[in-house]
């Protein structure tokens, strides 16, 4: 193998590693907006799945009841923002943004608690290399099966009912707050393994900060994957490619912060329509009240 | 009667966040093993303790006010501006860099500074606002990208081309001092605070005495109405998101030659965030969004103090700050206007 291959499949490889957290909380992201409800805090659930599962593999020494601790928390996170946008109907622009602001203080309020130093956390038993290929590979597995319960299953069918018309949903008997209700939460399940793959096998730490607003790249891979699931992933994979890229290309004179701007310009771009018609789920972000 | 309704709403509201506040504040002190009582004690002392810890939270309270006012402009006209952050940042870096080679005297260089915050944040503000009056783009979407696109690329600016702050710092040189605003008895506190609470005045009169500020409400409270009516929607939603980037961007401009007498990258902890909070306590009332900016001028300030005295981690601040944005988030006037 000469030098290229070898320069290439590294390549491949770090885009992997840069694009899974990304897939994970775009397909979170996915579901919930399928069924109506825009996840502003995504990054919300990434941070609170980050800390608790370092927090818990900390507390237990075992890093795989740390993961199932981390998507347990992301789950409760989403959770209150599902309950906020269904039950209580309450603006959920508005709400994911209160969540994140509160995931991140309570995650570095907890750093305290936890382990008495502000900033980051000790290195705590993590997934090694080889969860971390679990993970990567579990990734892939997920968009595949995301996309076929989203066109494929009765659920999947109800999920995109409501985030279309939640009204002419429940006049054919689906219960849309409690369709939208579950398609937050189990997004937010999936979205907190990007949390867990990023503080525990990635690294083996919490750190404030970690998550770099990757719950917004993820946002933008919604978007510019047009609301699918193997569309959102082809873009976390193409941000990923760019953020593997980005000290090759800073040797090269190209500025980092360019780079990192990227998944930003290309979402603000598909907004306009410049990259193709872009529609968003037609009751995505409305609240629906019952009469 | 809908006045008494009003102030129902108003008062539950303001229970909320006393609630929030204290109930939350206190079961992070215990779990922190210090004392309820010690906690707010140093808070609340921390805040108004003496003149230079009223002058802080009075400057905290600026830092606030401005952007919060802009938030409120663009929710009222319906939309919302979720990237005050960035307009605040691209406002303060525009003062800065002109604020550091302007050689004029202060009376012209003071106002020029702020201006062109108020020029950066609002050009900054009009960009979501033209992407939705000509491509009909999200601009909730298009605002938040923009909060990051503002970070990097003036951190590239002063890292790069515009490097002024010597090797590896990025910041601009020093304001020259006559761009400096003038500060307010004897203490940090500087004009900003006058203009700041001149402009809540003069909004709160726009909004409720001008053709302007009526077709603003009406845009926001019933748009198919307004269209009706005649009002072009597109032009009041550009126009509203100018304004509203242009007070954020004061609100950089002012931290900035009021405060750190220089740009760099770290010049809000997230102002333009806390604004919202700011904002929706104020019912989006701009009488009341000086209340409310004084209220969480005061956990800021007072947050630093708690920190260092009480040993109450400051994130409790941003906790309660963050827990109190979604427990308005169901207000009336939120979810009417945006699902219409």
């Amino acid at each position: 193998m000469n030098a290229t291959a070898a320069a290439l499949l590294a390549l491949v490889g770090l885009t992997l590693v840069k694009a899974t957290p990304l897939i994970y909380a775009a397909l979170g992201g996915v579901l919930s907006e399928r069924s109506g409800v825009v996840n502003i805090g995504l990054e919300g659930i990434l941070i609170a799945g980050a800390f608790t599962s370092v927090a818990v593999s900390a507390a237990t020494g075992n890093p795989f009841a740390g993961a199932l601790a981390g998507i347990v928390a992301g789950m409760l996170l989403a959770a209150l923002l599902a309950f906020a946008a269904t039950r209580l109907a309450v603006d959920q622009i508005v709400a994911g943004t209160g969540l994140n602001i509160a995931a991140l203080a309570a995650a570095a309020f907890g750093l305290v608690l936890v382990f008495h130093q502000p900033g980051a956390s000790t290195e705590v038993p993590a997934l090694g290399p080889r969860g971390q290929t679990t993970l990567i590979v579990l990734a892939f597995v997920a968009a595949a099966a995301l996309h076929w319960v989203l066109t494929r299953t009765p659920w999947g069918l109800r999920v995109r009912a409501c985030g279309e018309d939640p009204g002419a949903a429940e006049s054919a008997g689906i219960d849309a707050l409690k369709t939208r209700f579950w398609a937050v939460v189990i997004g937010g399940a999936i979205c907190s393994l990007g949390g867990v793959y990023l503080a525990l096998a990635e690294l083996d730490l919490y750190s404030d900060g970690m998550t770099a607003g990757r719950g917004f790249i993820a946002l933008a891979a919604v978007i510019f994957g047009r609301w699918t699931p193997l569309g959102a992933t082809g873009a976390a994979l193409f941000f990923g490619f760019f953020a593997a890229l980005q000290f090759t290309l800073q040797q090269a004179g190209i500025p980092s912060q360019l780079l990192q701007a990227l998944p930003y310009l290309a979402a603000l771009v598909a907004l306009c329509g410049f990259a193709g018609r872009v529609r968003a789920p037609a009751a995505d972000g409305l609240p629906y009240v019952r009469h | 009667m809908t006045a008494a309704l009003l102030r129902t709403r108003a008062f539950r509201d303001v229970a909320v966040v006393i609630v929030l506040v204290f109930g939350v504040g206190s079961i992070a002190m215990l779990l922190a093993h210090v004392s309820p009582f010690d906690g707010f004690y140093a808070l609340i002392d921390g805040a108004f303790g003496t003149k230079y810890e009223l002058a802080e939270t009075l400057v905290q309270t600026t830092n606030l006010l401005l952007p919060a006012l802009g938030i409120a402009i663009a929710f009222r006209a319906g939309l919302f501006n979720i990237g005050a952050e960035g307009q605040l940042v691209i406002g303060g870096f525009a003062a800065g860099w002109l604020g550091a080679q302007l050689l004029l005297p202060g009376y012209l260089a003071v106002p020029m500074v702020l201006l062109a915050g108020v020029v950066a944040g609002g050009a900054w503000g009009a960009i979501p606002g033209f992407m939705r009056a000509r491509f009909g783009a999200n601009e909730v979407i298009a605002t938040l990208m923009l909060n990051f696109v503002a970070a990097l690329l003036t951190t590239y600016l002063v890292t790069g081309p515009l490097q002024q702050g010597g090797a590896g710092a990025a910041e601009t040189s020093p304001l020259l001092k006559a761009a400096q605003l003038p500060t307010l008895f004897g203490t940090q506190l500087t004009w900003a605070f006058v203009i700041a609470l001149g402009l809540a005045f003069v909004m709160h009169w726009v909004l409720r005495r001008t053709v302007f500020g009526y077709e603003l409400r009406a845009a926001g409270d019933a748009p198919e109405a307004a269209k009706r009516a005649g009002i072009d929607l597109s032009r009041t939603a550009l126009l509203a998101m100018t304004i509203s980037g242009a007070f954020a961007g004061l609100g950089g401009a002012s931290i900035v030659a009021g405060e750190l007498h220089r740009f760099n990258t770290g010049l809000s902890p997230g102002y333009g965030f806390i604004a919202i909070a700011v904002a929706l306590v104020g019912n989006l009332d701009p009488r009341w969004i000086v209340v409310a900016a004084l209220a969480f001028g005061a956990l800021q300030s007072g947050g630093y103090v708690m920190q260092a005295e009480a040993h109450v981690p400051r994130e409790v601040v941003s906790l309660v700050t963050g827990l109190v944005i979604v427990a308005l988030a169901g207000r009336r006037v939120v979810a009417a206007q945006r699902s219409t």
